[in-house]
């Protein structure tokens, strides 16, 4: 037994030395040995090495180690002058926070700064067709005697999210962090029968990985390494965000619970609540308006907001042409003659001065009939806190390195980049960690090895095509609502208000709001199974907010709507 | 019609493709190198080593021939730590170790291919002990684990037992180890590859300690099975060199219940003989056919082709009998103490 081991041995040690004379002569580097390595420090990457850390038995058996090129301790330190808040801003869905809290990392959120989303309204810019979600729907229609928190989602700051990851992380330190370090290269080992990758960090260490796990986001230098594909294209969108302040809501209306979010022919706006007077803001338009809106004075990007929920669409095109005109003629607009401007546009359109819908609507006393249907106007932004984003759709072909790239798995961001219209990018990434958590707790119970394809597969089933469902319909929705031709318009509004009357359906859109997904409710399959035979295919099977709308659409009003949808989309990929 | 497409992927996935030592004709070549390397004198050459890891890509690629294999290697891991566990818990241990069941066990796996089974046994924290009868499985199987941290003794940070190979059969270690040398015996998927299946369940027996534990998986011979491992993978669709199997050959759960109800089928050893310890079936009774689960069970395991995955039929699952009895199946037994 003992020569058989040593025979071992002695092929092992050859097998390390065969034919790598050139590429590591010149590293002296010992590689440390690490089960897990997970690189980036994102909400995912954060997610996962506190999962991981949560277990006594991962935290016994497992070494697990995280790389961000970032510095943590601006996490860490992170506190925010109360009333103000970052402009990243996460809907959490129930089914995420109830994974954080399992691993214990949500007693860690600053609560305080959280906000309950307990309705949802969406309404067609072109046709002004509204659904409106909210948990009562759900309860009332669905679930009777269900005890269950009337939140659809928890609003909550990407920092507030990591803060609380890493203060978790730190509570446990079962898992080394290298921050300010950034994942150089990573090759294969060279072995022969399938060699291990070997990850070179920026400050000359060598991670030898039996896991390398990608929680690297967009440009995922995982992903390249493990020599996945990915299949996606930019919009000819982007996102801006900030922090928006305005009067609380009088105590005639709801409190500011109800994130608003209107689908313009530009792309929708979305309104998220975050406090009685401050709340989120997630713009997306074309990326001229954009950069015209940034740049012009902070008033003005606070009157197109307010105008955006409220207007009809041929006054905001007006507006949008007449400030990216005159910043290009250099003598950009003041907020002044911006809010002239548009009180001249209200009275063409004869909105009444008192109505909700005019800027000039006074925020005190007893508020017009229809305010709640708006969100409320917008006195500031906070300094600094408007930027943006390029959109994009991305999926990676899979989620598991093979062959020469075996042993990654990508999670979050670099797995795929999705429309933030229904505010699920997070949560999908959170998804995919608390299955490849439950994955590597598996194959550790029963003495696997976690890198293997056999541990991982299990995680690529149950997060591939649910990812996908969820991007394709975000994708759909997106191209559905930039349509400004009549018959699609038509549709839209028949399509939302229909919607709006079927209950089930409705029912069915909240389950999935975030309320409760497949990764506990028990409801989405059979409520997925009534629906098909009512005939809304596979409707929003899992979309937050609007979710997939436009199948709905599609089986009403015909084959004629979806081929055009179809021709859209195709056109777009290249 | 999705469901004849599942239906085919499960007889083309079949689970008895995935069988051992009958794929490596060991080259003479082969074994002489494990017999230097057991006298410690072997110098091992690149062209050998290069040939180790083309057969080890066979072995380890769990796309390829053993996809099957290693699906089914977690489901049978889940078994033995449960009996383990659940056994410790009997005996009434104060604390289990829920990590590491199997730490400071001696665990032998017989007929250990290219050592899939024993990687698992010893994560779980067995020292452990892999045999096999094909000296390049032996060296494929040390190999792939060189290359794991947490199976060399070296690791810093060790975690697992240990693991060691031998070339060996069961019937020479019995020889030169002794009787109750191990308080774990695996052999999965091996008894029904051999010609003399009590004589070789009565050697794998002979090797456990008393209190220790026997676990075997094979085939259970019915027409199912018939159907499956030689009816379709190797005449229809041959997906198996038709003669992988023989369907005689197969054992069904009754017959390893009753070869262990039988005071005879284990011979005692010398010194049981003077100890005058009566050699005791390892099944005291059944009880409606089945028996304590104490003792012995047998349970079900099936490959759920929508799932990809192999599935442990429940205990006490309806028709939970009649699943194990279908084709796959794993053996628990547990030697009596003295
Ligand atoms: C405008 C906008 C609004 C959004 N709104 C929502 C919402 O309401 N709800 C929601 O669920 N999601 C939303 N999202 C999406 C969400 O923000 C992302 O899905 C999420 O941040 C992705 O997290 P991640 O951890 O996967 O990746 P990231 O946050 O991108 O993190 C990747 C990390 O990897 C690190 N890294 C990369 N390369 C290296 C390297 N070589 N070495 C070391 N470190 C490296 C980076 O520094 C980074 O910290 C929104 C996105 C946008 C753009």
């Amino acid at each position: 037994m003992l020569s058989a081991n040593k025979h071992a041995l002695r092929l092992a040690r050859h097998a390390r030395n065969v034919g790598h004379t050139s590429s590591r002569a010149a590293s002296t580097v010992v590689p440390q040995e690490t089960d897990v390595v997970i690189v980036g420090g994102g909400p995912a990457g954060l997610a996962l090495a506190s999962a991981l850390s949560s277990q006594p038995i991962l935290r016994n058996t497992l070494k697990v180690s995280l790389v961000e090129a970032s510095d943590l301790d601006k996490v860490r330190g992170w506190a925010p002058p109360s009333g103000t808040y970052s402009n990243r801003v996460s809907s959490i869905t129930n089914a995420s926070q109830a994974f954080l809290g399992e691993i214990g990392a949500w007693a860690h959120v600053e609560e305080g700064r959280t906000c309950s989303m307990e309705e949802i309204q969406v309404w067609d810019g072109l046709s002004d067709a509204r659904v409106t979600f909210s948990m009562q729907d759900v309860l009332a229609s669905h679930l009777p005697g269900m005890e269950s928190l009337p939140q659809m989602a928890r609003l909550t700051e990407n920092l507030n999210l990591q803060r609380a990851l890493l203060r978790h992380l730190d509570s446990t330190s079962a898992v080394e962090l290298f921050d300010k370090v950034k994942v150089q290269s990573i090759q294969r080992e060279e072995r022969e029968g399938g060699g291990w990758p070997l990850v070179h960090l920026s400050d000359g260490r060598v991670l030898r990985a039996r896991l390398l796990v990608g929680a690297d986001g967009f440009n995922s230098p995982v992903r390249s390494y493990a020599g996945i594909q990915s299949y996606g294209w930019a919009y000819d969108t982007t996102a801006i965000v900030a922090t928006m302040f305005h009067h609380p809501r009088t105590s005639f209306q709801t409190p500011n619970t109800t994130a608003y979010q209107r689908f313009l022919p530009t792309g929708p706006i979305a309104f998220l609540p975050l406090s009685p007077t401050a709340s989120s803001l997630v713009w997306s338009t074309k990326p001229h308006l954009a950069k015209a809106l940034l740049s012009s004075e902070p008033g003005v990007l606070a009157s197109m907001i307010n105008a955006a929920f409220r207007l009809p669409e041929v006054s905001l095109r007006y507006l949008h042409n007449l400030i990216v005109d005159s910043a290009n003629t250099g003598s950009p607009l003041d907020a002044q003659q911006l809010r002239e401007e548009i009180s001249w546009r209200e009275r063409s359109h004869s909105i009444d001065s008192r109505s909700a819908y005019s800027l000039a609507a006074d925020t005190t006393g007893v508020p017009p009939v229809d305010a709640d249907a708006l969100p409320p106007l917008v006195t500031d932004i906070q300094p600094g806190s408007a930027a943006s984003f390029p959109l994009r759709f991305n999926h990676a072909d899979e989620y598991i390195g093979d062959g020469a790239g075996a042993r990654t798995v990508l999670v979050g961001d670099a797995a795929h980049t999705i429309h933030p219209l229904a505010g699920q990018g997070l949560n999908m990434g959170l998804g995919d960690v608390e299955a490849l958590f439950h994955c590597i707790q598996k194959a550790v119970h029963t003495g696997g090895d976690i890198g293997s394809r056999t541990a991982l597969l299990p995680y690529a089933r149950e997060r591939y095509f649910e990812n996908h469902i969820i991007m394709a319909a975000c994708d759909k929705l997106h191209k559905l609502y930039s349509f400004t031709s009549e018959p699609i318009v038509w549709a839209r509004s028949v399509g939302v208000e229909v919607l709006n009357e079927l209950d089930s359906v409705k029912a069915a859109l909240m389950l999935n709001a975030g309320s409760q997904s497949s990764r506990r409710g028990p409801s989405r399959t059979q409520l997925g199974a009534s629906f098909a035979a009512d005939g809304v295919e596979s409707l929003a099977r899992t979309m937050s907010g609007v979710r997939t709308l436009t199948e709905g659409v599609g089986n009403m009003v015909g084959a004629g709507v979806q081929s055009i949808l179809k021709g859209l989309s195709n056109s777009q990929r290249p | 019609m999705s469901f004849l497409r599942t239906a085919r992927r499960h007889l083309h996935r079949n689970p008895l493709r995935a069988t051992k030592c009958r794929e490596f004709p060991s080259s003479s070549k082969n074994a002489s190198t494990i017999a230097d390397a057991r006298n410690g004198t072997s110098s091992v050459n690149p062209d050998e080593i290069a040939h180790f890891s083309r057969l080890s890509q066979l072995w380890w690629d769990e796309r390829g021939e053993f996809g099957l294999l290693h699906k089914m290697n977690p489901v049978r891991m889940e078994f033995v730590r449960q009996k383990v566990l659940e056994m410790q818990r009997e005996d009434g241990f104060e604390a289990v170790n829920e990590a590491r069941p199997l730490e400071g066990l001696d665990v032998l796996d017989v007929g250990c291919g290219g050592g899939l089974l024993c990687e698992s046994l010893t994560r779980l924290g067995g020292n452990t002990l892999g045999i096999d009868a094909s000296g390049s499985n032996i060296a494929i199987a040390s190999l792939h684990a060189a290359a794991d941290p947490a199976l060399s003794s070296q690791s810093p940070q060790k975690r697992s037992g240990t693991l060691s190979y031998q070339h060996t059969s069961a019937e020479d270690l019995l020889a030169t180890r002794g009787p109750k040398s191990f308080d774990v015996v695996c052999s999965m998927e091996v008894i029904e590859h051999v010609d003399n299946p009590r004589t070789f369940l009565s050697n794998c027996a002979q090797l456990v300690k008393p209190g220790g534990h026997l676990f075997l998986s094979t085939i259970a011979r019915t027409p199912l099975s018939y159907f499956l491992t030689i009816f379709a993978a190797e005449q229809a669709l041959r997906l198996v060199t038709p003669g992988t199997h023989t369907w005689s050959k197969y054992i069904n759960p009754e017959e390893m219940t009753d070869f262990f109800l039988q005071s005879d089928s284990i011979p005692a050893t010398s010194e049981d003989a003077a100890r005058q310890v009566s050699s005791r079936p390892w099944i005291s009774r059944l009880y409606g056919g089945i028996p304590s689960r104490t003792e012995a069970e047998v349970r079900g395991m099936i490959y759920l082709p929508w799932k990809g995955e192999w599935t442990l039929v429940p205990r006490g699952a309806p028709g939970a009998s009649v699943w194990a009895e279908a084709c796959n199946y794993v053996f628990w037994v547990r030697r009596p103490f003295e």
